[in-house]
């Protein structure tokens, strides 16, 4: 009885392109048009976040010097784009479930993939302006001078996207909104005050900076400090490497929570 | 969209096809079952109701059918696609509104319409004249260009309507639709629901609204507790109660329970409307203690008509607070 059974025609992978295109583009708009009241409000918030954390990171210590105020000023791109994968994905997906259109947008007929790349596209657009704002803070208040390579984009993109499908991840697997909320406030917290992105990884106990090894927080930073400067780190094919392993992995957790069925 | 769903979305548009639903179990840990065995078929063309008191296991039927939840034992299938083994093939075959409102607060009217309609895959032309002619027919023009966020909750009703049958599928789930919509609205619904089966669709109904029901399904099923107590249409389910008739009273606000005659057959009062079946050859003594308790300033008006779905839905599932009656 079940369709597996048969044996249908091979669509050509030129029209599951084109297929998958137009969903992308259909779901772009549609997060697009559906977040415009609050995408306003996440980008002004960005910016704050972006400049206030090299400013307020400043006042905490004493006399700046060259490499610190270039440690801040990364420090705050990368939390930029940790933000908004790894807190805003799964605090949008909670309030989806807070205000029970989440079975809605479950049930519509796209691939699940696309829904998660124009997300991810989304969450892009919101976090450049805050990028461009530390960036622009930190270059006016410490006059320090960046060196912007190739690399990145594809670091900024991978970091984003391993955030984001993290976040997703966190946000599908846990039932209750309360708890995503109480996850990511925490998650918050281990970022700004456990993770290298804004003091070198050298500054915390070994044991944590060995932990560091292995989780995809100090390779983001490293990736996006090294494609925005020259001499201060040394990002290495193990940080592509971590980072692409663990985007993998959040993006087949992810597919696997979304398709759930309790 | 994969090979299997590309398939399914074109075979089933020329060929008959059936929907049916076999042994369907669903449990939750020990409780008891939320649905319990329930099977039932629907067929294009079709306005098919389900149903139920609050909790009978209605929504979460639908959920299974949609891929939201999974089943523990049974079957659902769609001409021949296993919609169980095959949740993206549900997704596409089958349209959805769910009991929650739509989350449209950033989309105008005619934007939510319209993107529902092009994330269903329909042609950008095509859901345009569509969107204007649901909006149309719906009267909800002077909000077309209005944000969901400004929308009264029966207008966001009935957007939620129009974003799912804009580009129906070849099933067309609704979950409550007419909620909070008002009486005028609700008429304009019910025609469009007919409108969707008369296109080829079928359109599966969940609601609690058993008069509206009445006048608007072809066939129905009654679920109580999880398990599927009543099937057929609006007629065949009230046979039950052939041969009976229904006086209504209206108490005097204040009023105990007047005592009840011997020919009364079955009786139950909800606030001061007081439901009476009997048998049809005690109307004429009915009337005459209906006009006693007016007299007597127990009843202030009274009513005798022809037995409806209502009372046999009330007989089936032994419930007095039918909601929505």
């Amino acid at each position: 009885m079940t369709a597996d059974a048969d044996s249908p025609p091979l669509l050509s992978p030129q029209r599951r392109v084109s297929g998958w295109m137009r969903a992308y583009r259909t779901l772009f708009r549609w997060e697009l048009l559906g977040s415009r009241l609050l995408y306003p409000i996440l980008i002004v918030s960005q910016i704050l976040v972006g400049a206030g954390f090299v400013i307020g990171f400043g006042l905490l210590i004493p006399d700046v010097d060259a490499d610190t105020a270039r440690y801040l000023s990364t420090g705050a791109v990368v939390m930029s784009l940790i933000l908004v994968g790894l807190v805003v994905s799964p605090q949008l997906i909670a309030q989806q479930k807070m205000e029970g259109s989440y079975d809605y947008v479950r049930s519509m007929p796209v691939p699940r993939s696309a829904a998660l790349v124009a997300s991810m596209s989304l969450g892009l657009m919101v976090a450049i302006p805050g990028i461009v704002a530390a960036l622009g803070v930190a270059t006016m208040r410490y006059d320090i001078v960046l060196s912007v390579h190739t690399s990145a984009v594809p670091a900024f993109i991978l970091t984003l996207a391993c955030g984001s499908l993290l976040g997703s991840a966190v946000g599908h697997a846990i039932d209750r909104p309360q708890a995503t909320l109480l996850f990511t406030q925490l998650g918050i917290v281990f970022i700004i005050g456990f993770s290298p992105v804004s003091f070198p990884v050298e500054r915390l106990p070994h044991w944590l900076s060995n932990l560091h090894e292995f989780l995809p927080i100090h390779h983001m930073s490293l990736l996006v400090r090294s494609s925005l400067t020259e001499g201060l780190v040394d990002a290495t094919v193990k940080s592509w490497l971590v980072l692409a392993v663990w985007t993998v992995i959040a993006a087949t957790v992810t597919g696997v929570v979304m398709g759930r069925r309790a | 969209m994969t090979v299997l769903q590309q398939e399914a979305t074109t075979a089933l548009t020329s060929t008959p096809w059936t929907f049916r639903v076999e042994g369907l179990v669903k449990t939750y840990g020990t409780a008891s079952p939320a649905n319990d065995g329930i099977s039932l078929e629907v067929k294009p063309g079709e306005v098919y109701g389900l149903l139920g008191p609050n909790g009978a296991g209605k929504s979460t039927l639908v959920k299974q059918v949609m891929g939201l939840l999974k089943p523990t034992a049974g079957s659902i299938t769609l001409g021949r696609y296993d919609l169980v083994a095959n949740p993206a093939i549900a997704r596409q075959l089958c349209s959805y509104l769910p009991q929650a409102q739509m989350p449209i607060d950033s989309f105008t009217v005619t934007e939510a319409i319209e993107i529902a309609g092009s994330i269903r895959g329909g042609q950008r032309s095509e859901i345009h004249l569509r969107t204007r002619d649901l909006i149309d027919r719906l009267q909800i023009g002077e909000w077309a260009g209005t944000r969901g966020v400004r929308l009264s909750g029966g207008v966001r009703r009935l957007v939620g309507f129009a974003m799912a049958t804009v580009s129906p599928g070849r099933i067309v789930f609704l979950d409550e639709p007419t909620n909070d919509v008002d009486p005028l609205r609700r008429r304009l619904l019910w025609e469009q629901i007919r409108r969707v089966a008369d296109g080829g669709s079928a359109v599966f109904l969940v609601t609690h609204n058993v008069l509206e029901a009445e006048n608007s399904v072809d066939r129905l099923a009654v679920i109580d507790r999880g398990r599927l107590i009543a099937e057929g249409t609006p007629s065949s389910v009230k046979a039950e109660c052939r041969g009976r008739m229904r006086l209504l009273l209206m108490l005097a606000p204040g009023t105990i329970d007047p005592e009840l005659p011997d020919f009364v057959r079955d009786a139950h009062r909800v606030g001061n409307r007081y439901t009476i079946a009997i048998n049809e050859h005690d109307v004429s003594a009915s009337i005459i203690w209906a006009q006693m308790l007016m007299g007597q300033g127990v009843a202030e008006e009274y009513a005798l008509g022809a037995t409806s779905l209502e009372d046999a839905y009330i007989k089936l599932t032994g419930d007095v607070t039918a909601e929505g009656a």
